[in-house]
């Protein structure tokens, strides 16, 4: 099926899906007046379904408006790629709603955006109600994905702890990372707090770096990699490359790691075995 | 406003000697927020005490910072004293400037200014702290015990002599333990069965204790005062009600398996006793082994009962719940299978190695050889018999880092029994060193060298056979030379470990364990037979090796602990715990699995969320008789919807800001 092929059955399905009443509305993508950019469609019936696009410029992530209605007592429905879907296990571990909130139409797909795409390791979703089209080839393995990780981690200590300093020097604190983040769902962001105590509201390097490293770590084990809050970055900050650093680590620790290939397991920064392995005591 | 009065205590000396207590208490008086401060000898005294009630009147204080020693000393007293004024007691703040000052430097200023320190940064706290409550929960009045070795007997006997109901819980078909494989015991020799059977007698006899055997714990809910195990009782297929103990099946039954009470040195029926002088003195079948419950061919047993209907094939295990208030895991300990560990010892080919309770049935009246020792190849009575101590204990690379402590001194007893036992035998002991701290422990290991067991100091590095019998060749390290002895026996005095199974039990009450498996004590040395878990205590090995007198010693002490705990009819709980903004909580359950006492679980509320007036959402809830204050949870909550009473982060974080002011 080619994409456009693939645009056709999209309208068709979430058509029917919406004709059958099975769900209020569905996610997808619609058409923007620059043919380079997209926009999210939710659409209600039939005919707001027949505006559904697919193509290359559908790189936003559908999953994080899922949590807008994620206390409705209505179905909702989503397009789901390999990053949508694993998105989702995470928003039902994460008890945000139950599994049959959601009807997932996956869509296989093998990346829409050399940038977005470069460290996909998961092309098919995961979980899904149904299936537009064949499954695709995943991509190998040993690819791309730690490869930002693995930059960071060949330069020596100060080097590190320069290139960190500028990113964070430049960054403006608008959150739009973690507004993007789809795994990002408490419902009071410890950064909008006031006086939480650690982190200080001053545009300044430190309280820039207290962020990073907090944000990083608030999310490494949840992180699906879906690399929105890069996307998103005004200043163009590498920040996935920085939570894939601890999500490296963790790879390390515990052998393959890939949050949200299913809605039961998680949370190994917040897990504790006698069994763990502690070789840096 | 707050008004906080500082107080700085001198300790007598200790801390007075290092740091300038008065220039300490001038310092504080000028820190923000404190209306008066002073300083004296012993603040914990009933004068200083006094001083501080008096101060907090005359000046109207309404929070209280007391630098002295550790919070882990005093900091109850205070509260205590606290109680008799306005001030709720948790507006209380310790400094601890003796252990953390005093004690680690040398006198002079820099001592001071560390005071200093500590001081402002409990200043700053204590005006963040808020009033705490803590809140009444019942407590159900009845004890469980689970293990009936001596341990768990003493600690139920205890338990029910001061009027509680006890179920003692053992999963084995009789109570009595390791205790009654032994024959005699160290130091004075009395036989072990004959002090131990009359209290597992008195056990079943006595009104407040019910006893069940062959059964397990299969759950466990709750918190202290409020327990609710579920109890699996394994099917006897033998009516304990109407069963007379006569014993024919025992004697009819046809299928015979290897005796684990005999150590493997006597057969069994499959319908049996453990031992003859079992409590309960019913038999119960082996379900593994039975020929007509494995398959159907058989029914001996109930052709011979005597008893009607007493027999029944068809009986299921039954699980029910029953209520606790405290519960002691008393579940001793099991020998390290030496064989896995030391191939050089012949990994258990040689049938005349055998470890320290194997002996105990060779040499016990009872046993299956009453009592002559007879070498198990060929019954033959051994006249050298190599002793060899620590296999297992104190070898960390291939066995147990620890001493098993009781082994010295049965490696003695059992040197003295075959000296006794056998006219003209040699034994030969070797050990790394002698360990014998106990009461008349030193004297029994002396008079078993007069006796003339020889003690060769080495560890034996092979035993082999060499066609004609064993040899074990081994360093005499103070002779500084290779040593081999010819053996007709060799016992091996294995190291002890935690029972089969201790593990998942201390599991399922969620206390936790050592390094080795070992229960883990509260604290080494001040809360000794309490687990981490409030209302869970602990008697005997399971805590780590130990002999007799220590176990039962520790078991009337669980005791004490339990009697203590039953004797209220509802207890208070530290209102230290921690607590959930409901508003915060995303019910993520992060918290949930990393709460080392289960106590939180995550529950569905309804509440107004934007146009979604009754939506449902998952919460994290914590149980305040469960939760022990550990703050786990809070750092696991990303949104900081957790956080600990009388330790918030904000009041953590006022403190540390305060050293840098
Ligand atoms: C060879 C040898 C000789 C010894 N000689 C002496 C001596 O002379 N003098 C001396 O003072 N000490 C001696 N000891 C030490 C003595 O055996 C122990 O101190 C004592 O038995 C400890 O008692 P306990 O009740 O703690 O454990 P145990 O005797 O091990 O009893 C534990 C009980 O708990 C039960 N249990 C375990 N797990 C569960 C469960 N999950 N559910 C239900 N029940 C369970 C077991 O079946 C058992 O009945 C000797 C030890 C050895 C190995
Ligand atoms: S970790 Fe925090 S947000 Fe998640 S369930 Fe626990 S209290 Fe709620
Ligand atoms: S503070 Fe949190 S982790 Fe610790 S016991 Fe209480 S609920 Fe459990």
């Amino acid at each position: 099926m080619n994409k456009n092929e693939q645009q056709q059955k999209m309208r068709e399905t979430a058509a029917r899906l919406l004709d059958a009443g099975e769900a209020a509305y569905v996610i997808g993508f619609g058409e923007t007046r620059f043919p380079e950019k997209t926009s999210i469609l939710f659409a209600h019936n039939a005919e707001e379904a027949d505006r559904f696009v697919w193509n290359d410029a559908c790189v936003q992530s559908l999953a994080k408006y899922l949590l807008e209605d994620r206390f409705a007592d209505y179905r909702v429905g989503i397009f789901a790629r390999g990053c949508e879907s694993r998105a989702i296990n995470r928003m039902i571990k994460d008890n945000q709603f139950k599994r049959d909130h959601v009807h997932i139409l996956g869509i296989p797909c093998e990346g829409v955006n050399a940038k977005r795409c470069a460290s996909c390791a998961v092309h098919n979703p995961v979980v899904y109600d149904e299936l537009l089209w064949d499954a695709v080839p995943e991509p190998n393995p040993e690819t791309a994905r730690f490869a930002r990780a693995e930059a960071v981690e060949a330069m020596g200590p100060e080097e590190r702890y320069a290139y960190w300093s500028d990113v964070y020097s430049r960054c403006i604190r608008c959150y739009a990372c973690r507004q993007a983040c789809p795994v990002c769902s408490c419902r009071e962001c410890y950064v909008d707090m006031d006086r939480q105590g650690f982190q200080g509201k001053r545009h300044s390097v430190s309280d820039n770096q207290t962020f990073g490293v907090t944000r990083a770590f608030h999310v490494a084990d949840r992180c699906i990699e879906c690399g929105e809050c890069e996307r998103v970055c005004p200043m163009g900050l590498p920040i996935l490359g920085q939570t894939q650093k601890i999500i490296k680590d963790i790879t390390q620790l515990s052998g393959d790691y890939q949050a949200g290939m299913n809605a039961e397991d998680g949370n190994f920064l917040g897990a504790f075995d006698l069994d763990d392995k502690d070789d840096f005591m | 406003m707050s008004k906080i009065g500082v107080f700085v205590c001198h300790c007598g000396t200790n801390i007075s000697s290092v740091v300038d207590v008065y220039k300490v208490a001038e310092a504080a008086a000028q820190m923000p927020g404190v209306s008066y401060a002073a300083e004296y000898k012993y603040m914990c005294s009933e004068p200083g005490q006094q001083m501080i009630l008096d101060a907090i009147k005359e000046h109207g204080l309404n929070r209280i910072v007391i630098a002295a020693c550790s919070p882990r000393m005093h900091e109850t007293t205070f509260r205590k004293m606290l109680k008799k004024s306005k001030i709720n007691e948790y507006l209380l703040e310790i400094a601890n400037i003796r252990e953390q000052d005093a004690w680690v430097h040398p006198p002079g200023e820099e001592a001071t200014e560390k005071a200093i320190d500590l001081v402002r940064m409990a200043v700053a706290k204590v005006a963040k702290n808020e009033p705490l409550k803590s809140s009444l929960i019942p407590i159900t009045k009845k004890a469980l015990v689970v293990g009936g070795g001596i341990a768990g007997i003493q600690a139920a006997l205890d338990i029910a002599d001061a009027g509680h109901e006890v179920v003692l819980l053992e999963r084995e078909p009789s109570i009595g333990g390791r205790m009654v494989m032994l024959d005699k015991t160290f130091p004075t020799l009395d036989c072990s069965a004959c002090i131990s059977t009359p209290k597992m007698v008195d056990v079943s006899a006595h009104p407040n204790i019910k006893l069940l055997t062959y059964a397990e714990v299969a759950a466990v809910k709750g918190y202290i005062g409020n327990f609710t195990v579920t109890i699996r009782q394994k099917a006897k297929y033998v009516n304990q009600d109407i069963c007379t103990g006569c014993g024919i099946c025992e004697d009819k039954c046809p299928k015979k398996v290897t005796s684990e009470f005999n150590k493997g040195l006597s057969d069994r029926p499959a319908i049996y006793k453990l031992f003859p002088q079992a409590v309960p003195a019913k038999p119960v079948i082996d379900r593994e082994t039975c020929l007509m419950l494995q398959n159907g061919k058989c029914g001996i047993c109930a052709k011979v009962c005597p008893v009607e209907g007493c027999i029944d094939y068809e009986a299921k295990d039954v699980e029910y719940d029953e209520d606790f208030g405290a519960v002691i895991l008393a579940t001793g300990y099991k020998l390290v299978d030496w064989g896995g560990m030391y191939d050089e010892y012949g990994a258990g080919r040689y049938p005349d190695v055998i470890d320290g309770l194997t002996f105990e049935r060779l040499v016990n009246a009872s046993g299956p050889t009453e009592g002559h020792i007879q070498r198990p190849s060929d019954g033959k009575e051994p006249k050298t018999v190599v002793i060899v101590k620590c296999v297992g204990s104190r070898d960390p690379k291939k066995g147990k880092p620890y001493c098993s402590r009781a082994c010295c001194m049965y490696a003695a007893k059992h040197a003295h029994q075959i000296l006794d036992k056998i006219h003209g035998a040699r034994v030969f002991i070797f050990y790394i060193d002698v360990r014998t701290p106990g009461k008349n422990y030193e004297e029994f290991y002396d008079q078993t060298r007069k006796d003339g067991a020889v003690y060769v100091r080495g560890r034996v590095s092979r035993i082999y056979s060499d066609g004609e019998g064993l040899v074990c060749q081994g360093e005499d390290t103070l002779l500084n030379k290779q040593v081999r002895v010819k053996a007709d026996l060799v016992v091996l005095e294995t190291a002890m470990e935690p029972n089969e199974g201790a593990g998942e039990l201390t599991g399922l009450f969620g206390a936790s364990r050592d390094v080795n498996g070992w229960i883990q004590e509260a604290h080494p040395k001040l809360r000794p037979v309490e687990t981490q878990v409030g209302g869970v205590f602990l008697a005997g090995a399971c805590q780590g090796p130990k002999d007799i007198p220590d176990t039962v010693a520790q078991a009337s002490a669980a005791a004490a602990k339990v009697i203590g705990l039953l004797n209220q009819d509802e207890m208070e709980t530290s209102p230290m715990i921690a607590a959930i903004d409901e508003s915060k909580c995303s019910g993520c359950g992060a918290c949930e699995p990393i709460c080392p006492y289960r106590a939180i679980t995550l529950e569905t509320i309804r509440s107004r969320e934007g146009r979604f007036t009754n939506a449902e959402r998952v919460i994290a809830k914590v149980n305040a008789g469960l939760c022990q204050g550990c703050g786990a949870c809070t750092v696991a909550c990303r949104t900081g919807a957790i956080d600990l009473l009388g330790f918030r982060n904000a009041q953590i974080l006022t403190e540390v800001d305060a050293l840098w002011q």
